[in-house]
């Protein structure tokens, strides 16, 4: 699992390539620097430079990648760093860089191609907004700050840079900041991530404490290099766990924050509230993968001290969030009507199952579904996108019906994401990496509850994701008016991420472990008697037997009649406490309203009560106190030193000529306080070095 | 005696001083029918094409200096070469700031004066003899006398030369009176012999002479530095000064004079390598010395120090609290600069022979020079545009010029030492500095007051902020402003910005010398 142990050399000498990498997240960052210099009628000129930057950041980290690709065609694992010093102070320096590895070049790859599909998307999307050029400057720069997070080969600098996108998270959900809900779920979002940043930074800093660096690679001297972590596994923290297992939780816990992962998912799917080219982009592909990303980039320190065929605290951890993740998320999917949060459920589920597969399977495992999702999720979402479009802004799945004929492209490749989310065999990518996680599942030899978890999981995936197509586009038209096909710059992308839906499960199969090979760094060979083996045909099977369980089950309740809005769910119908718990969304935000914000509410009170009452009243003496001073420091200089010999020679003279005297009298003045402080300065030290 | 040598030590000043002459020969020679404009532009650009020759000269210095039987008189490298530069940088950028400025029909002369006072703070960088420091002081005080009287037809500018120049001829006066002591005391005029001679002089504690001596010396310098109590010129120069001449006062003769004290306090440590107190005495572990341990007088290590305390604790204080009173912006800024001296002073107080004093308050001075040009230019733009200096000038600055607002923003709060500005890694450098030289209670209690006035002062910045940002605009006729001052002021404003986003960049090249 660990990465180049069995595997090739690592090449790290900095080539040209590398050395320019900075330029791929630098690149729309301007971009979104002058587009909100721009005015905003600037509406082409907004998106052409939007879409402009990303397609050339999208070449160079095809470049990137080629250059990965051909190390390791070549036979050596590429892992090349730049790195510079930020600030310096004492003996300690801060360093900031960048890094090129299989890993940031796949991330670089995805992120720039999935984001270019939305940009353009998002032209047809967005085209009647009256702030289309302030949407665009916002996706630039979140554009540029997650390119920022992919490359960043320090910790500090792929904080910063997690800081940036979380603020754009925050300007993007609260887009429409006029809807009172968008300004909520934006204030919410920023908040609700902030709490897992707090612990993220706290590991940040006790990282740096322990090893006095914050760079992930520096040529063995980096903080997750063997010499750091050998340091992190001897220092103690607390509870007998060692530092290693505590940074790493704590690190683990901004990633839950970004991710989603119990008990930090509640912003996701209020974060729908945005524009849907958002959701599918920041709340599906990017940013919510960033904290997946994160775990996948510490992983050594995650695993640091790991024994053999065993797992550690760390990851154990990282695996019961993610499962359980997984189910509690999908079992709310099951119960909501809206088409947009069906797959924020759907997507905080999906999370679940990465950081599983990152804390069972390794990196390649996690990484995997990380990459396949962000297709697919992208494509639900922008398909999710162009049936709001077709249907006059309605997201209430009851109100819509056999949208199939009035929208057939959208029709077609919505089913092809849905296929894959649900984890259809053989043909779609979904279950390739879904299998990928299952298998690492099944193999865990600390627990086998994860893996009941995540099976359970999957036949509630394919559940609610066979009812709200069935809901949306089989049956009769429940809704008003004519709903009709989005437009070609909208079903054209659509297309796109359909086809990559399916073709990515060719690079992830037991016989072609191609992307696993090209993350760890070794060979791929090509061996199709793997689909012949035993253990492969099992798997294959329950597979199979679970996703048509799943599908069948939702088409049976869903898909052969067609519901009236104002009917109760049939589910409902069969157990109305369960179900009324499930659309309430299990209750944690209330939860979470009478005891976490509840306690704040109170403290904020008696805060605000000793700020009045007690602190006030010091600084208000204080302001007095430094006032009087003030205003006596410059009686003493204008009106003492100054003026004061002024007066004397107004009343000693009168008439002209005065003028003169004054001012030569106050230099007599200056002179005089000259010679006084001498004097005085003297005296007390020779008075205070007498023997 | 190599005058070789010492023709080429001072090539740097050579450089200047023939500029100076050459500016001077083209104003009066070639330009006299031209428009005032011009031969202000003129005189501008060969002015800092002086600069940039002397800067040029100072990069190519190879020796250690220029010595005599010896001893060092004009040192090279290190301290000297970095404050030589900025000499040079921040007089080539008020020399850019002039370029459309009209309180004088004289550039040339203006010009010529401003390069030879540069070339005077060249001389006091590089000094290591009393005698050559005090010509190097005079030289810079003079011409600096000349350049406040530069606005002929503002009484306020005749008052404040005048002032100024008794305040300065009195200060040098203590000083040469401290110089002549310390002469006294050690037989030497050269810095490294002074020094050394102090700790012999006598061998029953500190002589009273001695104190004196340091005392006036201090009085001298801290007339230069503008530090409390010897600072009661500076805000009446500060207001009446033609802006150009206040912006080099404050900031190019700053850098020349803690340069000074950089090298004075240096000294006074370098050739130790330890010492400890034991019965009145100093045990001291002379590095040149044959004889491995000399018992001396308790001298310079204790009152230096001491006194530096003392001007640096009035300094903060007075600076902030008064400048939290004033009406009229110069003079706030003549406050805060005696409040940013107390800072400095601190550092030189808590002071370590390992270069990291010496480079933080380098940086400090350097960073703090340049903000207080662009300060001034802004100054200088409003001034010109409603005729006064006043608070209420600066009322809805923003709406009348949004770029000129935005300068003045970032340049007052990097003086306020707001992160992530120039201003605050230059603070944290000194702190930090202080705090990694001084252990115990009194250099964190000092650095408490330092942070504790610091924010005080964001009180006033903010005065002015205000105004320029919130408060209601009385007059709201866009300002113009001349494009290359713009161009000067938006470079100053971003070079604050990437300093302070990139503190190693500055730190690195100030090590680098």
């Amino acid at each position: 699992m660990m990465q180049g142990t069995n595997g090739f050399a690592f090449q790290t000498a900095a080539s040209g390539i590398t050395q320019i990498l900075w330029l791929i997240p630098a690149i729309p960052m301007v971009a979104a620097g002058v587009i909100a210099l721009l005015k905003q009628p600037r509406r082409k000129l907004a998106a052409t430079l939007a879409i402009g930057s990303l397609a050339f950041s999208l070449l160079i980290a095809l470049a990137a990648f080629g250059h990965v690709l051909s190390g390791w065609t070549s036979g050596h694992a590429v892992r090349e760093t730049a790195n510079f010093t930020w600030l310096q102070f004492g003996t300690s320096t801060v360093d900031l860089g960048w890094v090129l590895d299989p890993l940031s070049a796949l991330m670089l790859v995805m992120v720039t191609f999935v984001g270019l599909l939305i940009f353009i998307y998002s032209t047809g999307y967005m085209a009647h907004d009256e702030n289309f050029t302030r949407f665009f400057c916002f996706l630039s720069l979140f554009a540029g700050a997650m390119l920022g997070v992919v490359i960043a080969n320090s910790l500090l600098l792929l904080f910063m840079c997690w800081e940036l996108v979380g603020l754009t998270s925050y300007l993007l959900i609260g887009f429409w900041y006029q809807r009172p809900s968008a300004a909520a779920a934006a204030k919410k979002a920023f908040l609700t991530t902030r709490v897992g940043d707090i612990f993220f930074l706290l590991g940040i800093v006790w990282l740096f404490a322990q090893t006095g660096t914050l760079l992930f690679y520096n040529g063995g001297a980096g903080g997750i290099e063997q010499t750091a972590l050998n340091g992190l596994l001897a220092a103690p923290a607390a509870l007998g766990l060692s530092a290693a297992t505590v940074i790493g939780l704590l690190i683990f816990a901004g990633a839950a924050g970004k991710s989603g992962q119990l008990p930090l998912h509640v912003w996701l799917p209020d974060a729908m509230e945005g524009p849907t080219p958002v959701s599918a982009l920041i709340h599906a592909a990017t940013m919510v993968a960033a904290g997946v990303y994160l775990v996948a980039r510490v992983y050594p320190l995650m695993q640091a001290g790991m024994p053999a065929g065993g797992t550690t605290t760390a990851l154990t951890v990282v695996t019961w969030v993610g499962a359980a993740t997984a189910v509690f998320a999908a079992l709310i999917a099951v119960a909501q009507n809206d088409i947009k949060r069906i797959l924020a459920y759907s997507t905080v589920s999906q999370l679940g199952y990465m950081m599983a597969g990152l804390g069972l399977g390794g990196v390649a495992v996690g990484m995997f579904h990380l990459i396949t999702h962000a297709f697919f999720k992208a494509l639900l979402f922008m398909g999710a996108g162009s049936v709001i479009h077709g249907v006059h802004e309605e997201q209430d799945v009851r109100k819509m019906g056999g949208l199939r004929k009035a929208m057939p492209l959208t029709f077609a490749t919505y089913a092809i994401g849905m296929l894959a989310l649900s984890g259809f065999p053989i043909i779609f990518s979904g279950f390739w990496s879904k299998d990928g996680i299952l298998e690492a599942a099944k193999d865990a030899h600390f627990s086998k509850g994860p893996f009941w978890l995540l099976v359970f999981g999957a036949v509630l995936t394919a559940l609610y994701m066979t009812r709200q197509v069935s809901y949306v586009f089989f049956g009769k038209w429940r809704g008003h008016g004519h709903a009709h096909e989005s437009p070609k710059v909208m079903t054209t992308p659509l297309a796109i991420l359909a086809f990559f839906a399916i073709a990515l499960g060719v690079i992830g199969t037991p016989a072609w472990p191609w992307f696993r090979s090209f993350l760890e760094g070794h060979a791929a060979a090509v061996e199709f008697g793997k689909f012949g083996e035993s253990e492969f045909l099992v798997l294959l099977l329950t597979s199979t037997v679970i996703v048509l369980f799943g599908i069948g089950f939702g088409w049976l309740l869903y898909g052969s009649k067609s519901p009236v809005p104002e009917e109760r769910d049939v589910l409902e119908k069969a157990a109305p406490p369960v179900w009324a718990a499930l659309r309430d969304r299990l209750y944690v935000d209330e939860f979470y309203g009478v005891t976490f914000i509840a306690f704040y509410k109170w403290w904020a009170k008696v805060a605000d009560w000793l700020d009045r009452r007690v602190w006030g009243g010091i600084v208000v003496l204080v302001i007095w106190a430094f006032s009087r001073l003030a205003h006596f420091d410059r009686f003493f200089d204008n009106e003492w030193v100054n003026g004061g010999f002024d007066k004397g020679c107004e009343e000693l003279s009168s008439g002209g000529g005065l003028l003169a005297r004054v001012q030569s009298g106050r230099t007599q003045t200056y002179l005089r306080l000259l010679a006084v402080a001498v004097v005085v300065l003297a005296v007390i030290l020779i008075w205070s070095s007498r023997p | 005696m190599n005058y070789g040598e010492l023709f080429r030590v001072t090539l740097p000043e050579t450089a200047l001083d023939l500029a100076a002459l050459l500016v001077l020969l083209v104003d009066l020679a070639f330009l006299r029918k031209a428009a005032l404009q011009v031969r202000v532009a003129m005189a501008a650009v060969l002015g800092v094409v002086g600069c940039l020759a002397a800067m040029w000269a100072v990069g190519m210095q190879t020796s250690a200096g220029f010595s005599v039987d010896g001893l060092l008189v004009l040192a090279n490298g290190g301290v000297s070469a970095v404050a030589q530069m900025g000499v040079l940088i921040l007089t080539a950028v008020t020399l850019l700031l002039l370029i459309d400025s009209s309180f004088t029909k004289h550039p040339g002369e203006f010009v010529a004066v401003t390069l030879m006072a540069a070339s005077g703070g060249l001389v006091i960088s590089a000094a290591r003899d009393l005698l050559v420091i005090f010509i190097g002081l005079e030289l810079l005080s003079i011409g600096l006398y000349i350049l406040t009287a530069f606005g002929k037809t503002s009484a306020k500018s005749a008052e404040a030369a005048l002032k100024y120049y008794l305040f300065g001829g009195m200060s040098a006066a203590f000083l040469l009176f401290g110089f002549s002591y310390l002469y006294g005391l050690s037989g030497s005029t050269n810095l490294s012999r002074v020094v050394l001679g102090t700790y012999m002089a006598s061998a029953h504690g500190a002589t009273p002479l001695l104190m004196l001596a340091l005392v006036l010396v201090v009085a001298g310098l801290g007339f230069k530095v503008a530090a409390a109590p010897f600072h009661l010129w500076a805000p009446d120069t500060y207001e009446g000064a033609p802006a150009p001449a206040a912006a080099f006062i404050a900031s190019v003769s700053k850098v020349a004079s803690f340069a000074l004290l950089i090298t004075i306090s240096h000294t006074a440590l370098h050739f130790m390598e330890s010492f400890h107190f034991k019965g009145g005495y100093v045990t001291v572990r002379v590095l040149s010395a044959g004889d491995p341990e000399l018992h001396m007088t308790p001298g310079f290590i204790t009152a230096w120090p001491l006194i530096l305390i003392l001007i640096s604790v009035a300094s903060m204080i007075v600076g902030n609290l008064a400048a939290l009173a004033q009406t009229s912006v110069r003079r706030l800024l003549a406050y805060s600069a005696i409040a940013h001296a107390g800072y400095i002073l601190l550092g030189l107080a808590f002071f370590s022979w390992e270069p990291r004093s010496a480079q933080a308050i380098l940086y400090y001075i350097l960073t703090y020079g340049l903000t207080t040009i662009g300060a001034f230019g802004v100054i200088g733009v409003v001034e010109r545009a409603t005729g006064s200096d006043k608070l209420d000038a600066f009322l809805g600055l923003h709406k009348r010029s949004p770029l000129l607002a935005a300068v003045l923003l970032i340049l007052f709060l990097s003086l306020a030492g707001i992160p992530p500005l120039v201003g605050f890694w230059a603070k944290f450098n000194l702190f930090a500095a202080v705090l990694s030289v001084g252990g115990g209670f009194w250099p964190f209690a000092l650095v408490a007051l330092a942070v504790a006035m610091s924010a005080v002062s964001l009180y006033y910045y903010l005065q002015v902020l205000k105004r320029a940002y919130v408060m209601p605009a009385v007059d709201e006729t866009p300002i113009r402003v001349h494009p290359v001052t713009m161009l000067v002021l938006v470079a100053i404003a971003a070079a604050v910005v990437l300093a302070g986003c990139f503190p190693a960049v500055l730190q690195n090249w100030i090590a680098s010398f």
